[in-house]
């Protein structure tokens, strides 16, 4: 049993001339919270497709608890054990929130080929949805339309929805996007009480939130690792330093 | 009395969808008995015809309405249904159950083979290769010269056990009961786990797949099962028409469910049977409307049933129920959920 839950070995993609990612091997741990930074352009977006499907990779593979996911569709990785949020959030907008909780969890039981039963009055749903909206903090809206959401409330949704196949890796593609202080507050400490319980490898701009949450980091530069390490070892690295934070002596 | 009451009470909360549905259902149940004593059994051969295109459309609207999916060659699925009883009775084949199930199985294949295909693209792509699937049939039965090419072919009335469809109201009441039955099933279908899991894919497929859900396999499952409703319709409209050509499965009659289910109401229960009531009502009504006011034209009176149209859909936004919501008298856009 491999100790890792993400391996990715000799990551390649291009795009035309354009090299997206280049020969690029990052490993998140149990339970860590893995920060993947780098400027605009980096390839953090692309790298994130690559692991959950949506992209294939030109080269290299893709190891999800010792288990080659290369090749392997979206939602067959999604059964694997990724969870995932979006740049933008991405929810089911014609819904109420426990409606979205309880479309997800009739998934994570594997029962959404069903046809006879009621689906929005099952109480088993209501109960594992109710569940998934509780550890966001959304049980007090759970009857709102999610149109009638607050931005940051949205990012919240998106988040219990990635949570709620219990992923053994969460891929955060800017959870704190556009969100407003208090937001983005709020959102840090929920992705603090997740660690511990899963996996997450997050792509923030938000440098705060970063160095509060993050257990390692990655800095990414056209697509190429150029630094690895815990926050004390990457702030001291001189390439990081010029490369990304911009030198400041 | 109180029955009275109750009923105004539900009428000004706002009846719901699927309460609606069942009304009008109901309604077709006890028309006959206005037709007998009014004398006007023609209307009755209306109303077989609103159901039968009533059925076709609710049919469409789990992929068009509830799934978001633009099909435009629905009309081959009735078509083939229509034949399946033409072609059975010139091999013989006289049984009404048997062309019942033929109709079934292969609208089933049909839709399941089309749906691959044609689920691979969206959108505009997804429009044209329906269609073009259908015109593909269209042809093929109008070179079918064995079966009347492009004039048809005549058909009895089907044999169905001990039911003599030729007796006054039988066939009504067949008719009647697949629409209850279709009506029924798709009730069950949009509630069910499958069946909000299908609006969610319309409404987000990204997430969708992100519950670890393959949305074609939802949206090829909704697809066979509207085929097989409009087969079912198809199959029924053999036996009402006593007569099959390809002229049943031309592209206009995609476009006339189509949009039999928005002046009704896209993606509601009721909405595809009101809209094929108003739509075939207007049909009747307005040459005659038109021939009172100035007899000349009445044949042009497609030229208000247009503008008639594009108002309702202009003004309803969710046709006739969407008007029926705004007035307070349906509910059907604000989904109440029954959690306490």
């Amino acid at each position: 049993m491999p100790d890792q839950v993400l391996e990715l070995r000799g990551l390649n993609k291009s795009f035309g001339a354009l090299t997206a990612t280049s020969n690029l091997s990052l490993t998140v741990m149990p339970g860590e919270i893995h920060a993947l930074i780098g400027p605009n352009g980096a390839g953090k977006t692309t790298l994130i497709q690559q692991i959950y499907g949506a992209l294939k990779p030109d080269s290299g593979q893709v190891f999800l608890n010792g288990r080659d996911l290369t090749g392997l569709s979206v939602p067959e990785r999604v059964r694997a054990g990724i969870g995932r949020s979006f740049q933008i959030s991405n929810v089911l907008m014609d819904f109420t929130v426990l409606e979205n909780g309880m479309i997800a969890e009739a998934a994570r039981r594997g029962q959404s080929f069903r046809f006879l039963r009621p689906a929005f009055s099952d109480s088993n749903l209501i109960k594992g949805a109710s569940a998934i909206l509780d550890r966001v903090g959304l049980l007090n809206r759970a009857h709102l339309p999610v149109g009638d959401l607050a931005h940051g409330d949205r990012r919240m949704l998106e988040l219990a929805l990635a949570l709620a196949a219990s992923p053994s890796l969460l891929l955060l593609d800017e959870p704190m996007a556009g969100a407003g202080p208090d937001e983005g507050q709020r959102m840090t400490e929920i992705i603090e009480a997740l660690r511990g319980t899963v996996a997450i490898l997050l792509i923030e701009h938000d440098m705060d939130a970063v160095f509060r949450l993050a257990d390692r980091l990655t800095v990414l530069v056209e697509g190429s690792v150029i630094a690895a390490g815990t926050i004390a070892e990457i702030s001291q690295n001189q390439a990081v330093k010029s490369a990304y934070l911009g030198d400041e002596d | 009395m109180t029955g009275l009451f109750h009923f105004a009470n539900l009428v000004r909360a706002g009846i719901r969808d699927n309460a609606l549905l069942w009304m009008l259902i109901a309604g077709f149940a006890l028309f006959p008995i206005f037709t007998h004593f009014a004398d006007l059994p023609f209307w009755n051969d209306v109303a077989m015809r609103i159901m039968l295109l009533g059925m076709a459309a609710m049919g469409l609207n789990l992929v068009l309405g509830y799934g978001g999916m633009v099909s435009f060659g629905h009309a081959a699925f009735i078509g083939i249904g229509a034949y399946c009883v033409g072609i059975s009775q010139f091999f013989g084949m006289t049984n009404g159950l048997f062309h019942m199930f033929l109709s079934i199985g292969v609208c089933g294949a049909l839709g399941l083979v089309i749906g691959y295909l044609a689920l691979r693209t969206t959108g505009i792509y997804f429009i044209m290769i329906t269609l073009a699937f259908a015109q593909m049939l269209f042809f093929l039965f109008v070179s079918l010269e064995q079966f009347g090419g492009d004039d048809g072919m005549s058909i009895d009335r089907a044999d169905f056990l001990v039911i003599d469809l030729y007796e006054p109201l039988r066939l009504y009441f067949l008719i009647w009961v697949a629409l209850a039955l279709v009506a029924l099933g798709l009730m069950f279908i949009v509630r069910s786990r499958f069946g909000v899991t299908l609006r969610a894919i319309k409404s987000n497929e990204s997430r969708v797949e992100a519950m670890g859900l393959v949305p074609l396999h939802f949206k090829i499952t909704s697809y066979v099962i509207s085929a097989v409703i409009c087969g079912l319709a198809g199959t029924l409209f053999a036996s009402w028409q006593e007569y099959v050509s390809p002229d049943i499965m031309h592209w206009t009659r995609s476009g006339e469910i189509m949009i039999i289910i928005i002046l009704g109401g896209l993606g509601t229960l009721a909405g595809p049977l009101l809209g094929a009531i108003v739509f075939l009502l207007l049909e009747e009504f307005l040459p005659l409307a038109l021939g009172a006011v100035a007899p000349a034209y009445a044949e042009n009176w497609m030229i208000l049933f247009g503008p008639l149209l594009i108002m309702v859909v202009l003004f309803g936004r969710g046709g006739l129920i969407g008007l029926l919501d705004k007035a307070g008298f349906a509910r059907i856009g604000k989904r109440k959920m029954a959690v306490k």
